[in-house]
């Protein structure tokens, strides 16, 4: 039996509802009228986060991940619900959460002030994070060594790559040293070896040896199942699965998939082809615009609906371009959850 | 590519523009206004044959008297956007998630500014007594006291201004409500007593007019007791104005946050 104390990140029926402007004149019924909408970012979500724990996040763009990244670290109020992030409340107690966690939001290089030095940049969060001043100095050295930067700390920021600027604000989300981690989409962006290369930092340094919590949010599949103890997918503010990376795996595995290169397939056979009796599931994307190539990812109920599936290819003249049937990802698993690939 | 294709991507470069700018309704308003206010402080400026003899009631010449204004305008200017410039929406969200108060943030961000705009008022008068024959006797102590409750004030009235800018996110009509009233009734550029009667009593209820009358008499040697009525009203208009001030922008700042807009620009 575990109790509060296990847990870093506790939330009971998290909502939050975002109330916006209609700006688009086109939308509005009157110049002068202000209508509003009302998005529910996240819905009645309770989770929890074991101490010393990786936890991905996953979700497409919209999920409400960032949301919820932002009520943990105090930037949005919960309209209903209760989050604690180290036994504290994020409302009640938000000076004690923000001495609690290190933060990376998605658009990494915000915050940073492009005229400055990394060394700089740093040397302001690590005064306005409380690191006192007589150890700062080794502080900043020391984070920057660790996310390989040391050899650059005294370029201006403006002069650094993305995949540098990235390195750079995890460097600044553990200037504190704190427990917790809540890392927003922090490989957004960055080329294949900057990606991994911080992912291998996030699992290797920061979990592994030190034993931080970390909250990892993603809409790259793989980062999460490479990184992560266990993940949750959100999809419109709610939670629909959480588990490790094997066991939503296996949610998948009842299935046989098929991994499809056609070329010249329209929306419309699409479509039909995701109606066709024995498909489970059907996740499309462009696979070559020049070439008019797209992947299908098809789950089929059952191997032996296959020869339909050819026979439809072959009656709506679409050219199969490479054809092969696969285990089961996680990403098979997501579409299984969600009824949609992560990057419709 | 043809002339007319050409003049179609020019009207909708036009007509794109119109439509984010026409969201942006009070700043329309605003500009419209400091246009009209601003031409009518210059033409009170340049067209007004009283002005010297109402400067001797001030028992200062012309010169000493604008350069002052100028010089502490510049002041209470910078003042005014210190706070609207700490909520950029470029680091706004970091500096919050640290464990940093609302005051230390807003001294904080506001220190280096006012530190410049001291030495840009040094200049001001050295220019004025160097090269101008201006002549300065400094009650340092008034001088002191009249610049920090300007300043407080005018803190109060960003603190106002920048609340109302996170909240709707277009023009702030404070900024340039102040910024229209210091202009024309805050004895900046010229001495209220020039205006139509109806509009000089419109001055005593700003508290600029106090803050350069009283800034220029210290500047020029007077004592506090010479200036206590109008340094009372200063003190009294800074102890609504700040706290008033604070409220509304911490009041904005959490609305912002529960709306979940803080970082919308």
């Amino acid at each position: 039996m575990k109790s509060a104390k296990d847990f870093a990140i506790v939330t009971h029926d998290v909502t939050k509802n975002y109330k916006s402007r209609i700006r688009n004149l086109e939308q509005r019924t009157s110049f002068f009228h202000r209508n509003h909408r009302t998005v529910t970012a996240v819905d009645h979500l309770s989770l929890e986060i074991r101490r010393g724990e990786t936890f991905g996040l996953l979700g497409r763009n919209g999920a409400g991940k960032t949301t919820l990244v932002k009520v943990l670290c105090t930037l949005l109020p919960p309209d209903e619900g209760t989050a604690i992030v180290n036994g504290f409340d994020v409302v009640k107690q938000q000076m004690q959460v923000k001495r609690s966690i290190g933060t990376i939001f998605s658009v990494g290089e915000r915050g940073f002030f492009w005229r400055l030095t990394g060394y700089g940049n740093l040397e302001f969060y690590a005064a306005i994070n409380n690191v006192p001043r007589h150890s700062r100095k080794e502080r900043i050295m020391e984070v920057l060594d660790l996310v390989g930067m040391k050899g650059n700390a005294f370029q201006l920021f403006q002069k650094y790559s993305g995949g540098m600027k990235r390195k750079l604000a995890l460097a600044r989300a553990l200037l504190a040293d704190p427990p917790i981690l809540l890392l927003d989409e922090p490989t957004t962006g960055l080329d294949v070896v900057s990606s991994r290369t911080i992912r291998e930092f996030i699992r290797d340094d920061l979990s592994r040896k030190q034993g931080k919590t970390v909250l990892y949010t993603t809409h790259y599949i793989e980062d999460a199942s490479q990184i992560c103890d266990r993940i949750a997918i959100m999809q419109k503010g709610r939670l629909i699965a959480l588990d490790t990376p094997n066991a939503l795996r296996a949610l998948a595995k009842k299935n046989e998939v098929s991994d499809v290169i056609v070329k010249n397939m329209s929306k419309t056979q699409i479509n039909a082809l995701k109606g066709m009796y024995g498909v489970a599931s059907l996740a499309a994307d462009v696979q070559d615009a020049m070439l008019g190539q797209t992947r299908l990812r098809l789950r089929l109920e059952n191997v032996d609906t296959l020869p339909e599936i050819f026979d439809f290819f072959f009656k709506e003249k679409i050219k199969i371009v490479n054809f092969k049937q696969e285990e089961p990802t996680l990403e098979d698993a997501f579409i299984e959850l969600t009824g949609s690939g992560i990057k419709e | 590519m043809t002339l007319l294709q050409e003049l179609d991507k020019i009207y909708f470069f036009m007509k794109r523009d119109i439509r984010s700018f026409s969201t942006y309704k009070t700043n329309i308003l605003l500009s419209v206004l400091s246009a009209l206010f601003g031409a009518l402080s210059y033409a009170f400026l340049g067209s007004n044959a009283q002005m010297q003899s109402v400067l001797n009631s001030y028992h200062i010449d012309f010169t000493t008297y604008l350069i002052i204004g100028i010089a502490f305008n510049t002041y209470l200017s910078q003042s005014l956007t210190l706070v609207q410039k700490t909520i950029n929406p470029w680091s706004l969200e970091e500096v919050l998630v640290s464990p940093t108060g609302l005051v230390t943030f807003i001294i904080g961000s506001s220190a280096w500014g006012f530190i410049w705009s001291t030495l840009v008022i040094a200049i001001y008068l050295a220019v004025g007594v160097f090269a101008f024959g201006v002549v300065l006797s400094i009650n340092i102590i008034g001088t002191v006291l009249v610049v920090a409750l300007g300043i407080s004030t005018f803190i109060g009235f960003s603190m106002i201004g920048a609340g109302i800018l996170i909240l709707t996110k277009q023009g702030d009509p404070i900024t340039t409500g102040i910024t229209i009233a210091t202009n024309l009734f805050g004895n900046v550029l010229f001495p209220p007593q020039v205006m139509p009667q109806a509009l000089q009593v419109i001055s005593y209820f700003v508290p600029q007019y106090y803050f350069f009358t009283t800034i220029r008499q210290v500047l020029t040697g007077a004592t506090l007791l010479t200036i206590l009525p109008d340094l009372l009203i200063l003190i009294l208009m800074c102890a609504v104005i700040l706290p008033l001030g604070y409220l509304i922008y911490s009041w904005c700042l959490r609305t912002a946050k529960k709306n979940g807009t803080l970082s919308w620009f």
